[in-house]
């Protein structure tokens, strides 16, 4: 016994020497175990190529890392992982996902003056969040403005009925889309709130069919959604079915009940002669088989944009501080991103075009484009 | 209608989480194992029917088979190599709920490690709806469930009421230390109870995995299921645990349409609550404490 647990705590401190080691180094907090997983998993992808493009130009003065911890996707946990990537780790830059949990931590970002990035939820509430918390992702107020008139303008469908998760997120959505809707003279005919939890999904089924809605937009995440969707078409719901940038994941787009449903996401042009662009679409489809998704892309951005603020720092012989990077980045006026060049907002967004995609043969075609 | 399509779904769920909470009661009532990890054996029902009839095509009965083959041989090793190693070695009944629990945790690890962490679905028409009369969508699959759910307790009842193994296995929950008197081995009769316990999992594995998909986590919703109708059902009673699963089932689904769909979850645990406080004891069986 007495062997074995050394044995265990050889391993712990190689583990914990390992996350020491790194000069430099931000924090994320991502769910890595649960039903989120794959997202944390997905986002991941594109941090771990931002700190390899990084490391291999030594743009940096030393040696660049990350720190994950799980969140989860639950606001609680998420607040122990932010807690421990500040207090213990002590790194000035978090990057977080999921608008429960963003929401949680970010006043933990702003009591220590450490910057939160979100790069993975959409509640509309995100850009509110002070000063130290920011997004490198269209919010959902835009997102649901660019699919409510391709519903009801472009496909004449104008009694929608919601499924929201029970959170932030689709508490957020069920306010917009109802103002949408409005706004676009059509119908929200039924919205149905669902725990994080649920995985059973008949009955919602049922109670959708009875509002006989002429679409049915979905407001939920990780494998929840996938669940929602094949039971919902399993179970009688024939109309078109609508959602938002989280349907880009890969478990959703190989779902063959996904296919022909309709979601919204940020306009990124993959095909961008830029330098940066064209390292990260190529690297990211040679290491996973395939070209990188939208929030692979803005944790590749958010990982990049630490970087630039940290290189210029550096070069200004200031400290790495959460204070110092915010003062940075509200001093740059532009950075270069995945496929394109980007301002922030006063309130720390960044605006981009958002365009309506199409599910079909497990991939996205384009069916209206951002503008 | 709406009342209708609920009854039917809540009779399907009902029908799952029966089976499932069966298979907990059986093990516990006769071993007094906390089995945390039967939501794990759950799990890997689920994808090992996923792999033979998705990736490897073998068909439905062998599939089936073969989740069958692998539920039972976890909890049979499970048993055997952790659960007795532990008794062995006076392990109090929270060392093996944790060593229980602890297995949970590895087993859903593994799978994400496998498997990844994305949701798995297999199709198949037989989850697909067909409209019996207007409004009212049934799937064969649901027909399946129920007649298996059924098929399973005849079995069972048969087998507690007619063998000598059912009647040895009764006695070994409702009295141990008569097993040791009639020179029967306790732990021979708990391989068994956990054999079948975890068997018992097996049609709910296959249609979770038609109907809902399969991921690593989903073992979690599956215990809570099983605790609790455990709970409701009595401790040690089948019959108890398969009612409470019906009820479940039918409380949830009819709930939908009165409340919002987000309550319907917290329908079981007022269930739950207000047998602890009205009858501990649950349907039938003994209270938790006694």
């Amino acid at each position: 016994m007495k062997k074995l647990l050394s044995a265990l705590v050889i391993c712990q401190a190689m583990v914990a020497g390992s996350a020491v080691a790194q000069d430099i180094k931000l924090g994320a907090a991502f769910p890595l175990s649960g039903p989120n997983a794959e997202a944390g998993q997905l986002f991941a992808t594109g941090i771990d190529l931002a700190v390899e493009h990084i490391n291999a130009d030594k743009r940096l003065n030393g040696s660049f890392g990350v720190v994950y911890e799980d969140s989860q996707a639950l606001p609680t946990q998420g607040v122990i992982a932010a807690n421990k990537l500040i207090n213990v780790e002590r790194v000035p830059y978090i990057l977080s996902a999921y608008t429960g949990v963003s929401k949680a931590v970010a006043p933990l970002g702003q009591r220590n003056q450490v910057v939160i990035v979100n790069g993975g939820g959409v509640g509309p509430d995100l850009a509110e969040l002070g000063p130290y918390f920011w997004n490198v992702i269209p919010l959902a107020n835009l997102e649901v403005a660019t699919m409510v008139p391709f519903l009801v303008k472009d496909k004449g469908l104008k009694r929608v009925a919601l499924v929201y998760i029970d959170d932030p997120l689709g508490d957020a959505a069920k306010k917009v889309l109802d103002k949408e809707l409005k706004a676009a003279g059509a119908e929200l005919v039924g919205a149905f709130s669902i725990p994080a939890s649920a995985q059973q999904f008949s009955g919602i089924a049922a109670r959708v069919r009875d509002t006989r809605p002429d679409a049915v937009y979905i407001a939920s995440y990780g494998n929840q959604q996938v669940q929602l969707t094949k039971q919902l078409r399993d179970n009688g719901v024939s109309q078109p079915i609508a959602s938002y940038s989280v349907f880009s994941m890969p478990s959703m787009l190989a779902l063959p009940e996904a296919q022909g449903s309709f979601f919204t996401s940020q306009e990124v042009n993959r095909q961008s002669q830029d330098a940066r662009t064209q390292r990260m679409v190529k690297d990211y489809t040679a290491k996973h088989g395939k070209e990188p998704n939208t929030y692979a892309i803005n944790y590749y951005n958010a990982t990049m944009l630490f970087a630039d603020l940290v290189e210029a720092l550096q070069k200004e012989g200031k400290a790495i501080t959460g204070a110092n990077l915010l003062e940075k980045r509200q001093a740059t006026p532009s950075f270069q991103f995945v496929g394109s060049t980007v301002s922030f907002q006063d309130d720390g967004t960044v605006r981009a075009p958002v365009q309506v995609n199409e599910i079909a043969n497990g991939t996205t075609k384009i069916v209206k484009p951002g503008k | 209608m709406l009342y209708l399509q609920l009854l039917v779904n809540g009779i399907q769920t009902g029908a799952m989480y029966a089976l499932i909470a069966a298979g907990f009661s059986l093990i516990f009532g006769m071993t007094r194992v906390f089995h945390a990890a039967h939501g794990a054996t759950f799990t890997i029902a689920g994808f090992v029917f996923y792999e033979c009839y998705q990736v490897f095509e073998l068909g439905l009965i062998l599939s089936v088979l073969g989740s069958a083959l692998a539920a039972g041989l976890f909890g049979m090793l499970l048993n055997r190599w952790v659960y007795v190693v532990i008794q062995r070695h006076e392990g109090s009944f929270f060392t093996v709920f944790a060593a229980s629990f602890g297995a949970a945790i590895v087993v859903e690890n593994l799978i994400a490690i496998f498997f990844g962490k994305g949701l798995m679905t297999v199709s198949t028409d037989w989850s697909r709806s067909v409209e019996m009369m207007p409004g009212l969508f049934v799937a064969p699959m649901s027909f399946v469930a129920v007649i298996v759910a059924i098929v399973c307790f005849a079995i069972l009842h048969w087998l507690f009421t007619h063998t000598s193994l059912g009647v040895a296995l009764r006695a070994l929950g409702e009295n141990p230390m008569l097993i040791d008197v009639f020179g029967l081995n306790q732990r021979e009769l708990g391989k068994y109870a956990f054999l079948i316990g975890s068997v018992l999992v097996v049609p709910a594995a296959v249609l979770t995995a038609t109907t809902t998909g399969l991921s690593a986590s989903m073992g979690h919703h599956i215990m809570m299921i099983s605790i609790a109708a455990t709970i409701v059902g009595g401790v040690g009673s089948l019959r108890g645990a398969a009612m409470a699963g019906m009820l479940f089932g039918l409380a949830e689904n009819l709930s939908l349409a009165f409340f919002e769909p987000q309550w319907s979850e917290a329908v079981t645990f007022v269930i739950l609550f207000l047998f602890i406080i009205f009858r501990p004891g649950g349907f039938y069986g003994r209270a938790i404490v006694s």
